[in-house]
């Protein structure tokens, strides 16, 4: 079976009947890249939303199976902690907690693993240089890991410290919604090479997408097309040449018809 | 003798007379209701009890004088002969108003009048306290302390401090409301801090959770002088206490930070000034609180600029997370602004920990209750790290973190 297993998913915003998801199917594994693309107000955010566990979200029918185990009743830590990663097209600013000791309590959270797991916190010094191989990868200053994280950081800043907690925490699925959104073209090639750098037999990674733009540097082995919550159409590397040229509005006829 | 001292306490004592104690009708005490608490039960206490106060996060260590006040007198008065030195003043202010009145009666209700109920009782009935003048110059690396604490139930304690720092002067001190018995505690602190000269000024407010705390902390700070003012409120059931500061030479900074903790049904009620009477003065203030269960904080600040007090800088916030939906913090800012060309801002809030954010740290595997404290702290943090020195800084951090059951 594929790593990550999503049937027919049906999701509402929590609390109402608003259908935002409408019957999501995919499937997906470590080694793989696959992108979903799709017009604003398609559903891909909420798609990475749903799958974290947010809980503006309700999950109203249909199953995702990570590893073969029911994803859906699991928390967002508990999520994390089976492997599941999400680089937030928004992400939060933690003020007064820096960018080293974030990273490093989460890092700790996942070598203890549950609740009831043993304490294994990583020795700073092999974290220290860890951490540093990663900003460097990633092309960020040293200064920056004694920062508040997120707080007063820029739209690209942000986007750099979510794939440098995807670099530290090594998740077997890594979603990344939006993650080139903000970025130039200096920092979108940075970014990029960081996640093929990290992309391999141990991590598939799902990147949400309003534009092939990132697909450039990051090949996708698959791409999806998701509309009104549906995914219309899949396809090769191909599909996102072909969106660009036609668009969106092409596509959707053809679904109609 | 001290025929001042007693012409003092006898003008404190007639206005306490005509005073009556403050009720909601009072602009100052709307939100902080005083009925059903008898003072009289109270017993006024002049003894010291001997006894080791309990409890001190910041008395371990070295420091250039210690001061322990327990019920109605100081128990231990110690002063380190190298900085006596130096012309430094320290000790027991009972001892110091007759050996160095002339070091007290130039300061002594001229800071802190007695116009006010609490401190004209205070002003009438204060036993003993605290007195530290360092001379012009002289700049004091390590830091004083001094512990309060209410030894016997039911004990009223009405403590006095003043602080005087000559023309360039650098001196800390710490000062401790142990939690003690349940009572009453009243004081007043006088603080003045002359030209040039650095004061930091900690006060750890831990008292019973029964007990009644009122103070009336009040600054003079003058030109290009510093004052460096941080606090932290764990304790008391209820009461008030006033922070206020006068900015009265031009140039001068009052910098004050404030963490605190209510819950239960406890009730805490900090009042500020930041009064700028000269020119190019700054005055930055950030209090920041969490609030458990039935608790209520309220924080009035007052931003105060005179005329003529241009390019006045003057900021205030009071940030509260509230943990439980029955907690409740009220913020009064307040700017009185007499003249044009200053720059005064401020901000308040009060919420619940924010579940997206609380979201976004799961998301790394961080369990629900360890990413609510992460919060918390960082929450907190904000205000602490205004804190220059680390050893202060950590140990009112683990006070204010203790005070939070869910951790």
């Amino acid at each position: 079976m594929p790593d990550l297993v999503i049937r027919n998913l049906h999701a509402n915003i929590t609390g109402t009947d608003t259908e935002i998801l409408k019957g999501i199917d995919l499937q997906m594994s470590k080694g793989e890249i696959h992108a979903i693309m799709g017009p604003n107000g398609s559903g891909k955010s909420t798609l990475s939303h749903v799958l974290m566990g947010h809980p503006g979200y309700e999950v109203t029918e249909g199953e995702v199976l990570f590893e073969g185990q029911n994803l859906l009743d699991l928390a967002a830590d508990e999520r994390s902690r089976a492997g599941l990663f999400l680089s937030f097209q928004y992400p939060f600013a933690v003020p007064g907690v820096t960018v080293a000791n974030f990273i490093r309590m989460a890092v700790n959270a996942h070598r203890k693993g549950g609740p009831d797991g043993v304490d294994n916190p990583v020795r700073i010094p092999e974290f220290r240089k860890q951490i540093l191989e990663a900003m460097e990868l990633l092309h960020i200053d040293k200064s920056m890991a004694s920062r508040s994280l997120n707080d007063g950081f820029s739209g690209g800043e942000k986007k750099r410290f979510e794939i440098l907690q995807m670099a530290m925490l090594q998740p077997k699925i890594a979603v990344l919604d939006e993650t080139d959104s903000g970025l130039d073209i200096d920092a979108l090639r940075i970014v990029s090479d960081g996640i093929n750098r990290l992309v391999g037999p141990n991590m598939g990674t799902l990147i949400i997408t309003h534009y092939q733009r990132i697909l450039d540097y990051v090949k996708p082995d698959q791409i999806h097309v998701l509309m009104d919550g549906r995914i219309v159409r899949s396809g090769g590397a191909e599909l996102a040449h072909e969106l660009e040229t036609s668009g969106y509005a092409d596509i959707a006829k053809e679904v109609v018809n | 003798m001290t025929a001042w001292l007693d012409e003092f306490r006898q003008q404190a004592a007639e206005s306490n007379e005509v005073l009556s104690v403050p009720s909601l009708s009072d602009e100052h005490w709307r939100f902080t209701s005083l009925r059903g608490i008898d003072f009289a039960t109270y017993a006024a206490t002049v003894e010291a009890v001997p006894g080791e106060p309990q409890g001190a996060i910041l008395a371990e260590g070295e420091h250039a004088g210690r001061i322990v006040m327990r019920d109605g007198g100081v128990v231990l008065d110690e002063f380190s002969p190298e900085v006596a030195a130096q012309g430094v003043v320290f000790g027991s202010l009972k001892r110091l108003a007759e050996e160095h009145s002339d070091l007290v009666e130039p300061v002594l209700g001229t800071i802190v009048g007695y116009d006010e109920k609490f401190a004209a009782e205070n002003g009438a009935l204060w036993t003993d306290g605290l007195l530290l003048h360092v001379p012009a110059g002289v700049k004091v690396a390590l830091p004083f302390h001094a512990s309060y604490e209410i030894a016997t139930a039911g004990a009223a304690q009405q403590w006095r401090v003043i602080i005087s720092l000559g023309e360039g002067a650098e001196a800390t001190l710490v000062e401790e409301h142990l939690k003690g018995e349940p009572g009453y505690a009243n004081g007043v602190a006088e603080l003045v801090v002359a030209e040039s000269a650095h004061l930091t000024y900690v006060v750890v407010q831990d008292r019973n959770d029964a007990s009644l705390h009122f103070a009336a902390h009040r600054a003079e700070v003058a030109k290009d002088a510093t004052l460096e003012w941080a606090a932290c409120s764990t304790g008391s059931k209820t009461g008030k206490t006033r922070m206020e500061t006068r900015l009265t030479g031009e140039g001068s900074t009052g910098r004050l930070s404030a963490v605190y903790v209510v819950d239960g049904k406890r009730h805490l009620d900090l009042d500020t000034t930041q009064e700028h009477d000269a020119p190019n003065a700054g005055s930055d203030l950030a209090f920041k609180g969490v609030l458990l269960d039935d608790a209520r904080s309220v924080w009035r600040g007052v931003i105060r600029v005179a005329e003529g007090a241009h390019g006045t800088d003057a900021y205030q916030e009071n940030r509260n997370l509230l943990l439980s939906p029955k907690a409740r913090a009220d913020s009064i800012p307040g700017l009185e602004i007499d003249t044009n060309d200053v720059r005064c801002t401020h901000g308040a809030t009060a919420g619940p920990v924010d579940p997206m954010l609380r979201f976004y740290l799961m998301t790394r595997g961080i369990p629900a209750v360890e990413a609510e404290r992460m919060i918390v702290e960082g929450f907190l943090e904000d205000a602490l790290e205004r804190i220059p020195d680390e050893r202060i800084r950590t140990a009112l951090t683990t006070a204010v973190m203790r005070r939070i059951p869910i951790f």
